[in-house]
C-alpha cells in the first residue's frame, strides 16, 4: 500500500495569513485501519501513520478480552479527537457512535470475566473487588488474560 | 472530574529486566519533553482557551496523555522489578537507585527533576497552540531517541505506539489552530488576544 500517495494529502485554505504555523487539514473520511491494526499502528488513520526508518508493529495482539477492549477504547479515544477538529464529519460521528456501542458491550463482558474497570462497579455478591485482581502496570496483570 | 479506568490504554509487558534502560526511559515520565509536562500543558491551557472545540481538544489530548504517563510509569517499574546486586550497580542506573531505589520518580534522565519551567500556559492561543505543535514534535523525537537506544523488542513495540500518538496529536493542533483563525480577524490575527480581549 503507497500510503504517500495523492489520497494521503490535506486541504491548506486557499488564502491565509502571513506570519503563521500551517498544518494541512485532514480531508473527510479518511481511509481507517480495523480498529485491531489501529491500536498496534498507534493511529487509525493510515495516512498518519508515519513511522521512524520502518520500525513498525506487524503483529496484532492476542485476541484476548483486554486487547480487544484495548483496541475498541482506542478506536473510540482516535475519531474522538478527529471529530474535535472535524465535528461535521457525518460518517466518522456514526462510526464513533458504532464504536462506543461496541466498547459498552466489550466493557461488560471484560468486567464479568477479569474484574471490575471503575471502583463504582466493584461489588461482587457483597464482597469489595476492586483491589483483588492486580494493577495494570504490574507485569502479572498480563497474565490474567 | 476524573474517575480511574482500571487499564493502560495500550498493553505494557516487558519479559527482561533493564534498569539501565529504565533510567533513560523515565525521561518521558518526568523530562522536559515527557508525559507529566504534556499532560499539565494541556490540563492547564484549557481555561484560557476561547471556544468550546479548542477546550475539548485540550481536555482529550491533555487526558490521553495522563495514560500515557501511566503507560511510561509501566515501563519504567516492569524494567526494575526483582533487580540484583549486579543489576543495581548496572551502567548507568545507580545514580537513580541511590535516591529512588525502584521506585518511579519524576525525573529527567540527566537526573533534574521534573519542572513546570519545561512547560508554557501563555493564556493566548495562537501561542499556546504553537507552543503545543512544537512540545508534540519534541516529544516524537525523543521516542525516536528511546528507539534508537534501546533493543528491547517489549519496550519498542510499546515506544513505536507512544511516538506515532504525538504525530496524530500535531495534527490536530494544526488543526485547531486553523479552526481558531477562521474566528479571527482575517486582515490580521494577532489584531487581539481573544482569551482576554472582549471583541
Amino acid at each position: 500500500m503507497d500510503q504517500h500517495d495523492k489520497t494521503c494529502c490535506g486541504l491548506l485554505p486557499a488564502s491565509a495569513p502571513l506570519a503563521n504555523p500551517y498544518v494541512p487539514f485532514q480531508p473527510e473520511n479518511p481511509a481507517q485501519y480495523s480498529a485491531k491494526t489501529g491500536l498496534i499502528r498507534g493511529t487509525l488513520f493510515p495516512c498518519l501513520d508515519l513511522p521512524l526508518l520502518g520500525m513498525v508493529n506487524t503483529e496484532e495482539k492476542p485476541d484476548t478480552l483486554l486487547h480487544q477492549l484495548q483496541a475498541l477504547g482506542f478506536a473510540v479515544q482516535e475519531l474522538g479527537l478527529y471529530l474535535d477538529t472535524h465535528q461535521n464529519d457525518a460518517e466518522a460521528t456514526e462510526l464513533f457512535r458504532q464504536y462506543t456501542e461496541l466498547y459498552e458491550t466489550g466493557m461488560a463482558q471484560y468486567q464479568q470475566s477479569c474484574g471490575p474497570l471503575f471502583q463504582k462497579q466493584a461489588v461482587e455478591n457483597g464482597a469489595y473487588t476492586w483491589n483483588s485482581k492486580p494493577w495494570p502496570w504490574e507485569y502479572r496483570a498480563n497474565q490474567e488474560d | 472530574m476524573f474517575v480511574y479506568e482500571k487499564k493502560l490504554q495500550y498493553p505494557v509487558k516487558i519479559a527482561a529486566v533493564n534498569p539501565k534502560l529504565a533510567s533513560v526511559i523515565i525521561s518521558q515520565y518526568g523530562g522536559p519533553d515527557g508525559e507529566l509536562g504534556a499532560s499539565l500543558r494541556y490540563l492547564s491551557q484549557r481555561y484560557s482557551m476561547p471556544y468550546p472545540e479548542l477546550r475539548g481538544l485540550l481536555t482529550d489530548i491533555g487526558t490521553e496523555e495522563l495514560g500515557h504517563l501511566e503507560m511510561i510509569g509501566a515501563i519504567v517499574h516492569q524494567l526494575t522489578r526483582r533487580l540484583s546486586e549486579d543489576q543495581i550497580k548496572a551502567d548507568g542506573f545507580a545514580p537513580y537507585f541511590v535516591d529512588h531505589t525502584a521506585g518511579v520518580y519524576p525525573t529527567a534522565a540527566s537526573g533534574f527533576p521534573w519542572t513546570a519551567a519545561s512547560m508554557q500556559v501563555k493564556g493566548d492561543p495562537i501561542a499556546d497552540l504553537t507552543e503545543d505543535l512544537a512540545a508534540e514534535q519534541k516529544a516524537r523525537v525523543t521516542y525516536d531517541n528511546i528507539l534508537r537506544l534501546s533493543d528491547d523488542p517489549d519496550v519498542n513495540d510499546v515506544i513505536k505506539f507512544l511516538r506515532e500518538r504525538e504525530i496524530v496529536h500535531f495534527q490536530r493542533f494544526g488543526e485547531a489552530l486553523q479552526n481558531l483563525r477562521e474566528r479571527l480577524n482575517q486582515k490580521n490575527v494577532y489584531y487581539m488576544n481573544p482569551a482576554f480581549d472582549r471583541s
